[in-house]
């Protein structure tokens, strides 16, 4: 990958997004919302939407309030909270490392962050899971410090930080399976820590990840106009007054902190980070203040969509939402792949 | 092509400056050694694996339970360890031969059955003919296996070399190490689809030989014979690839046939291998690299050698596995890939691979 491809990818712009970014921004978020409601209402047991809208308004009593309120309402916003950190994440993670390739799944903090969280929880098992969220985090930081290392020499390459990624993501899932098999967990458990899944999370769970999106996220919206000016090399931003490799860092550890609160949740949901920012540049353009907005916004639809097939291709059987994630993403890597190579 | 010491530019007992440079052909003397080496670990490894598990069972009693199984302890022996040891030997040849061939085919050092796809290929397909038909077992189980790992080597390959004429090594990686992903996923999808046990999922994710029994020796033999003696057989012609394909051909090799017989064979060795135990992690990417380092990379030496090492790393890491959780087995696969992961890591960061 050349810089002159990169610049090209952010120069270009389909023109509807570029008359009308807040018309569609709108609509795309509309979708999401509409989607949400009608997950409400699938699953195991179906429920019509107007009970989901009476559960909603306040009518608790009957069963079918209970299962959109206990079971199908953490789901739904775990969704949009997984999707926009994973996938906010990943964007501020291509801009800043300014390589394509770069997702949190791809430089290895979801499989880092998985390995830690695992470990602690196995080491203590009482524990309370909020207190994982730390553990994934360093976990997470950890693995990307590695990545960064090995595959540093005379600067790093796009290409040479994916495929160290790869191995180093490689080291910590064989690290997961080995905790797995040491410490037998029920199946749902260990699918939880091997592919990620939304299955049986609570309220509480919602709430260990809402105050890092609710923080980070408007925070890294706030400074997208760095992340432009990273865009154009470190020389030219160093020359417009941006102290570079600053800002650089507090950016990737909020992109860090970011994937590692939603793995915590989640487990290790693939794909999300890597995909979604780039169909948010295709649509809205390179500039970062449209295209991170837009990226979350593609994950929660891609998360919602991923946990609504999961759950509806078989029930009563759930398929873990990372796998769906895998399924839909890795043709569209290899997409990517092939393109880039022309 | 020589082995004698005489035609090296610089001989083996140079010291610490023989690493920079990779050796074609290396002395008969180091040849020798290795393999002695190697033949002592294995016989050890085997001994160790023998009289290990759950019932402790002494050396002495070991030659009677292998001819003459009488005592429970010797048909423990012989119908649970013996064929558990015999199958990891297998297993290890097909692998790390397969893999060598494919560095060797591919002239890409990051080449694996595992990295490529060609392993989760075959491992989808067996899983979705046994979803599908729960009663299908051999042979046709092995044929299928086949057509996956054939489908999945080829699709990687063309992907990654879309678009331009040299597939460079990184991004055959990166596109097969994404087809495996999306391979092992749906896989998974398979298996939660079809059955709910932990044991299931992580013997079709990673690997092992930990069920293994005599028939499943029975079907795999025939097709491991087949392949490493066809690999052995195109060991001189792999020397010659090595040089680049323009000087192959100016040495009157068919370098396309060499390619095609050498592809043809790792889909024999590896759908085998994967048919029977499951995806073993790594085993055809760092047990080549480890004894080219060895033993330098002439294939007529290496090819050989692969069939003996990736049988010892199995062994081991089966016997390893043991002590993991006792007194349940675990897949062999979690501990190679434990290995070998790190080494990959190794790989991944050298400047020949990426630049």
């Amino acid at each position: 990958m050349t810089s002159t491809t990169i610049v090209a990818q952010y120069v270009r712009r389909t023109t509807l997004a570029q008359r009308h970014p807040k018309v569609l921004m709108g609509s795309l978020g509309a979708l999401a919302v509409v989607l949400s409601f009608y997950s409400l209402s699938v699953g195991a047991t179906e429920v019509s939407m107007g009970d989901v809208f009476n559960a909603l308004v306040g009518d608790t009593t009957d069963q079918a309030a209970r299962i959109v309120l206990d079971f199908q309402l953490p789901r739904v916003l775990l969704c949009w909270l997984v999707g926009i950190a994973l996938a906010v994440s990943g964007g501020v993670m291509q801009g800043v490392i300014r390589n394509p390739l770069a997702a949190p799944d791809v430089i290895g903090v979801t499989k880092g962050a998985g390995f830690a969280g695992m470990l602690l929880l196995l080491a203590i098992p009482g524990l309370p899971v909020f207190a994982v969220v730390p553990a994934a985090f360093a976990g997470g930081l950890g693995a990307a410090a590695l990545v960064y290392l090995f595959a540093y020499r005379r600067g790093a390459t796009p290409v040479r930080i994916a495929l160290v990624g790869i191995a180093v993501s490689a080291a910590f899932e064989a690290g997961i399976r080995f905790l797995l098999v040491r410490n037998p967990l029920d199946v749902s458990a260990a699918l939880i820590w091997l592919t990620g899944s939304l299955f049986g999370r609570s309220m509480s769970s919602v709430l260990e990840i809402l105050p890092w999106v609710l923080v980070l996220v408007p925070l890294i919206v706030i400074w997208s106009r760095k992340l432009d000016v990273l865009g154009l090399g470190d020389d030219l931003a160093a020359g417009l007054g941006e102290p570079v490799e600053k800002t650089r860092r507090m950016l990737l550890l909020f992109a860090v902190a970011l994937a590692a609160s939603a793995v915590a949740v989640s487990g290790t949901i693939g794909f999300i980070g890597l995909i979604a920012p780039h169909m948010a540049r295709r649509v809205f353009g390179g500039r970062h203040l449209a295209s991170i907005p837009a990226a979350g916004l593609f994950g929660v639809l891609l998360m919602l969509f991923a946990d609504m097939l999961g759950r509806g291709l078989a029930p009563p059987l759930e398929i873990p939402t990372g796998l769906v994630t895998a399924v839909i993403g890795g043709p569209y890597f290899l997409y990517l792949l092939v393109k880039t190579g022309k | 092509m020589s082995l004698s010491a005489g035609t090296l530019p610089r001989p083996a007992e140079s010291g610490d400056g023989e690493h920079r440079r990779p050796r074609i052909v290396t002395s008969k003397q180091r040849v020798t050694w290795v393999t002695a080496a190697l033949l002592l670990v294995l016989v050890a490894g085997i001994v160790w694996s023998l009289s290990i598990g759950s019932q402790h069972i002494p050396l002495t009693r070991l030659p009677g339970a292998i001819f003459k199984p009488d005592e429970t302890d010797e048909l423990i022996v012989h119908s649970i360890r013996l064929p558990r040891v015999v199958l990891a030997l297998c297993v290890g040849a097909a692998l790390a031969v397969a893999g060598a061939l494919m560095q060797a085919v591919a002239a890409n050092p990051l080449a694996a059955p595992e990295i490529m796809g060609v392993n989760a290929g075959a491992v989808l397909v067996v899983v979705l003919a046994v979803t599908i038909v729960p009663s299908l077992s051999g042979a046709p189980t092995i044929l299928l296996a086949f057509g996956g790992a054939a489908a999945a080597g080829i699709s990687v390959m063309l992907l990654a070399g879309s678009g331009r004429g040299r597939v460079s090594p990184v991004r055959l990686a990166l596109a097969g190490v994404t087809a495996s992903s999306l391979l092992i996923s749906l896989t998974q999808v398979l298996i939660i689809f079809d059955e709910n046990s932990t044991d299931s999922v992580l013997f079709w994710l990673v690997g092992g030989v930990n069920y293994a029994g005599w028939h499943d020796i029975r079907i795999l033999l025939p097709w491991l014979v087949f392949g490493l003696l066809g690999s052995f057989a195109l060991a001189r012609s792999l020397n010659l690839l090595a040089l680049g394909d323009d000087m192959a051909r100016g040495l009157g090799q068919n370098v396309e046939r060499t390619r095609i017989f050498g592809s043809a064979l790792v889909i024999v060795l590896c759908g085998a291998a994967v048919s029977v135990a499951g995806p073993v992690a790594f085993i055809g990417l760092i047990v080549p690299h480890i004894l080219r380092r060895l033993v330098g990379s002439s294939y007529t030496v290496l090819l050989p050698l692969c069939s003996i090492g990736g049988g010892v790393l199995i062994l081991y890491a089966d016997v390893v596995s043991r002590y993991v959780r006792p007194p349940y087995e675990v897949p062999a696969g979690v501990v190679t890939a434990l290995i070998g992961a790190p080494i990959f890591v190794y790989l991944a960061r050298r400047q020949k691979v990426t630049s």
